[in-house]
């Protein structure tokens, strides 16, 4: 598994298109409604995952360390929103610290971690 | 040379972009583009401050608030300090006239125009794209438009770095001695 991290608009998934060559169509965009298909090779907005997951009263780094066998060959893309002050409303809080605590596990079964930064990416791992 | 500077706020971006336009500019003409209109009196206060910081330096201040290869090109050419793009996107999105969908594009071709105008440049932008926050549909509009101009500056200058507690990410090319 590759996973891509980097702030919001930073040309993630645009540096997956033209390093894997994934098609729109191979490419899953969660939601908080409905969550992650890990049935395609790219699988963005990992954070509105880790929302569906908070919201279903499941932590997200469990959840998707149980679907391993899943995601194992894919492209995982995340938004890094671990920056900024403490939010006020208490479901952010803990959907910023959960995403947190996903992308560290993540991190640590990935093969490559990749930082996007204005369209450039840092490789962290 | 074309250097692109971001990071988080008070992080020494400004303080090294006028490091490294003055070591650029050599004995020919150093601009420094002056984006902010003030507002108020902390404003007038900020500005005051800057320039009582460039004192000394050599910059002639250029006011560009908006369209800056406009007030620029009409100079001969030199080296630009152009601090910040944040600052001008603001000024050409947010009006007394209202929002302007249209900005971030017509900022974008000004400052993409004011590269290939410099003989050297130094941009300094802002990294507000890693936190929690849930935004209005403006602001995040601007966020957005902030993080395409960035990444077209980006993509068309030598050197990108990451200014973070005044110390250099290089994340393209090489910053000069």
């Amino acid at each position: 598994m590759d996973l891509m991290i980097g702030g919001a608009f930073q040309g993630k998934t645009a540096y997956a298109k033209e390093r894997y060559g994934f098609s729109d169509g191979e490419i899953f965009t969660c939601t908080a409604e409905a969550g992650a298909d890990f049935s395609y090779p790219c699988v963005r907005r990992l954070e509105q995952y880790a929302l569906n997951c908070l919201r279903r009263g499941i932590a997200p780094e469990q959840a998707i360390l149980a679907r391993r066998e899943e995601w194992k060959q894919a492209v995982l893309i995340c938004d890094d929103i671990s920056c900024g002050v403490v939010p006020m409303e208490a479901e952010t809080r803990a959907w910023r610290e959960a995403t947190g605590r996903m992308l560290a596990a993540l991190s640590r079964e990935a093969d490559t971690v990749t930082r996007l930064f204005c369209g450039l990416p840092q490789r962290l791992k | 040379m074309k250097i692109f500077l971001s990071g988080g706020a008070k992080n020494g971006k400004s303080t090294l972009a006028q490091r490294l336009s003055k070591t650029l500019a050599g004995s020919g003409p150093l601009y420094y583009a002056a984006t902010m209109i003030p507002h108020d009196e902390e404003d007038e206060a900020r500005v005051a401050r800057h320039l009582r910081e460039r004192e000394g330096w050599g910059f002639e201040t250029v006011e560009c608030p908006l369209e800056p290869h406009a007030a620029m090109e009409k100079r001969p050419r030199g080296t630009v300090l152009f601090d910040s793009v944040t600052a001008l996107l603001a000024n050409e999105m947010f009006s007394a006239r209202g929002i302007d969908p249209d900005a971030p594009q017509r900022a974008k071709q000004s400052l993409l125009r004011l590269a290939d105008w410099a003989e050297h440049i130094v941009f300094v932008s802002d990294f507000l794209y890693s936190d929690a926050g849930q935004y209005d549909e403006w602001t995040n509009a601007y966020r957005r438009g902030l993080a395409e101009i960035d990444r077209a500056l980006c993509a068309a200058c030598d050197t990108v770095a990451e200014v973070c507690a005044g110390a250099v990410i290089l994340h393209k090319g090489v910053l000069p001695e």
